[in-house]
């Protein structure tokens, strides 16, 4: 997993990368999603289109962030899901906890 | 105030025999020359004077007497060097080979105080392994100052691990980078300490007297250096190897309580006929199936995946499987059993960490099974005319959300039917080439061999996927259970 993160507008978006399995990294990501929260942003887009593949693990990081932003009066969206997450979202029907939109320009706009 | 190191004395060579060797053969040679110009009558003052001058220091002996010492110093610290090798395969008490270096350092070289440091890496401090010739007071001092954190490039100790050369300093009174805590030290030596080509840590010396250390004492304390580099190589790959065996003895007891929490044997429940097996990964998995039975004619049927592997996956299950027997004999509602479990698992468990699950009550008399699927793989449920449906009816995975709502529902059995539930790593195992088993593929086999008995159908899926699946890419742990209503 690899990821990278980018602020437009007043939305943190933070681009996931390969396979999203737990791991090392993905310490580091939290650790990264929390600098931004504390620092007071409130507005994230986790970016899955170059996702790989993903794993219980990887929907546990999900599931944190969301919980992290929320805790903090955020909010999460998901953009670009590739079809394995999306079948993913619906078996676990975190489908209905997760706002997911088609793309990163229509995830930043349910923002408003 | 810069601190500039003296050139340490440089003393005689490997050559040094030869060079005595050359002295006592011009002294000869001198001697010739000279009796054959007293023979011939001709006596040359230069040359008398030159002769008396070789002669005379010949005469103190010091050159011979220095090489004696110097060959009697090589033989006992060779011979030293030896006791601590031997010492050194003896034993694996570090602190006893480290006390050993020491003491022996002391009988070739005149020092008042000596510590070994080592270097943590991961942390970027030095650490103190050993000292000697420290009063109390001073030790406590110097303890002091490394809790509070003496980093690489700190101190003379520090330089020398940083830079990998050794220091000589003759003042230290006059070298801002001495850490003080003996007081009377007035000279310091330090050498790195290398293992497999890495610093590790120094070594060094300290003496009560000003430019006490010569370039032969820097030689010794290398070679000593070396010796406490295998010790303490030595000990970390001990202690290396100890925590892979508790690491290895955790993982064990892990997968014997994950393995305890499995059904033993399979319940009587005619006229269904129920089997499940579980086969974990080679990490401790997450998986786990149940046959609970709630009262004579019901029965809980119960599958799930808990998220991760390893000691918190085994913990969570257990946690699961807990709260999920307590909860499925206090209630009858599959959904408030299932709500229940949630806010447990969400009180107790890290956000991270959640569990997916299908719980449903089998009612024998009435042949109707009650269930409520929390983000788990939908089961199958195959009928003899080859219809399948999913049990997709439920809510959201446990654990993740507080105050989740399930719902639930009612599946009206006929004789014929299969349940068939499983977890992701059936349908997920990979073959070589990266395709999956499939749910498709699950179904299809199991609606083949509908009329063999659950256990047989159990055992036939399970080596099927096993047959399917790499063995070279990590599989995640394989749980079926099937439930048929003969």
């Amino acid at each position: 997993m690899k990821f990278s993160s980018s602020l437009k507008d007043g939305v943190l978006v933070f681009a996931l990368k390969g396979k999203i399995m737990g791991g090392p990294e993905s310490q580091e990501f939290h650790d990264e999603l929390k600098k931004a929260v504390n620092s007071g942003q409130r507005k994230l887009i986790m970016d899955l289109g170059e996702v790989e593949w993903m794993n219980s693990s990887g929907l546990g990081l999900l599931i944190s962030a969301l919980t992290t932003a929320r805790n903090a009066g955020g909010e999460m969206k998901l953009a670009r899901s590739t079809d394995k997450i999306t079948s993913l979202l619906v078996i676990t029907k975190l489908n209905s906890v997760f706002d997911s939109h088609p793309n990163v320009q229509a995830a930043a706009a349910s923002f408003k | 105030m810069t601190f500039d190191p003296r050139p340490p004395a440089h003393l005689p060579d490997d050559d040094r025999i030869a060079r005595l060797d050359a002295r006592f053969g011009e002294l000869a040679e001198l001697t010739d020359a000279l009796l054959r110009s007293l023979r011939e009558g001709a006596a040359d003052p230069a040359l008398a004077d030159r002769w008396l001058a070789v002669w005379r220091e010949a005469a103190r002996g010091e050159a011979v007497l220095n090489l004696i010492r110097e060959v009697e110093r090589e033989r006992q610290e060779n011979q030293t060097l030896t006791e601590i090798s031997m010492k050194l395969s003896s034993t694996s008490a570090i602190e006893e080979v480290l006390r050993t270096i020491l003491d022996s350092l002391r009988q070739v070289v005149q020092f008042d105080a000596a510590g070994i440091f080592v270097y943590d890496r991961e942390i970027g401090q030095l650490e103190i392994d050993m000292l000697v010739g420290y009063e109390k007071s001073e030790r406590q001092v110097l303890y002091q100052k490394f809790q509070e954190g003496v980093k690489v490039g700190q101190g003379i100790v520090g330089t020398v691990i940083m830079t990998g050369h050794y220091i000589y300093d003759p003042d230290v009174r006059r070298d801002p980078r001495y850490i003080a805590a003996r007081e009377s030290t007035l000279s310091e030596l330090a050498v790195p300490i290398m293992a497999r080509g890495e610093i590790i840590g120094a070594l060094n010396l300290e003496s009560d007297k000003p430019d006490a250390f010569t370039e032969r004492d820097r030689r010794s304390l290398t070679a000593f250096a070396n010796h406490a580099g295998v010790a303490l190589e030595r000990a970390r790959s001990d202690r290396l190897r100890q925590h892979t065996r508790r690491m290895q003895e955790e993982i064990t007891l892990a997968r014997r309580i994950q393995t305890s929490f499995l059904p033993e044997s399979t319940p009587d429940f005619a006229p269904y006929d129920l089997a499940g097996a579980n086969f974990p990964s080679s990490e401790v998995g997450g998986d786990y199936y149940d046959f609970i039975p709630i009262t004579q004619n019901d029965m809980g049927i119960a599958i799930g995946d808990v998220t991760g592997h390893g000691v918190g996956a085994a913990l969570l299950m257990a946690n699961f499987r807990a709260c999920l027997r307590i909860e499925s004999r206090n209630n009858f509602a599959v959904r408030a059993i299932l709500g229940k479990v949630n806010d447990y698992l969400y009180e107790t468990n890290l956000p991270e960490s959640f569990v997916t699950a299908v719980y449903g009550v089998l009612d024998r008399q009435n042949h109707v099974f009650s269930y409520a699927n929390a983000g788990h793989n939908p089961p199958f449920r195959l009928r003899r005319d080859g219809g399948a449906e999913l049990l997709t009816v439920g809510g959201l995975l446990l654990g993740a959300f507080p105050n989740v709502a399930y719902e639930e529902t009612s599946v009206q059995l006929s004789p014929g039917d299969v349940l068939l539930f499983y977890t992701d790593g059936v349908t997920e195992a990979h073959d070589n080439e990266g395709n999956e088993f499939g749910a498709e593929r699950l179904r299809t086999m199991v609606q083949k061999l509908r009329n063999h008995s659950a256990r047989d159908i159990v055992k036939q899926v399970s080596e099927a996927v096993r047959e399917f699946q790499s063995v070279e890419i990590a599989q995640d742990d394989l749980t079926l259970s099937i439930v048929k209503y003969d």
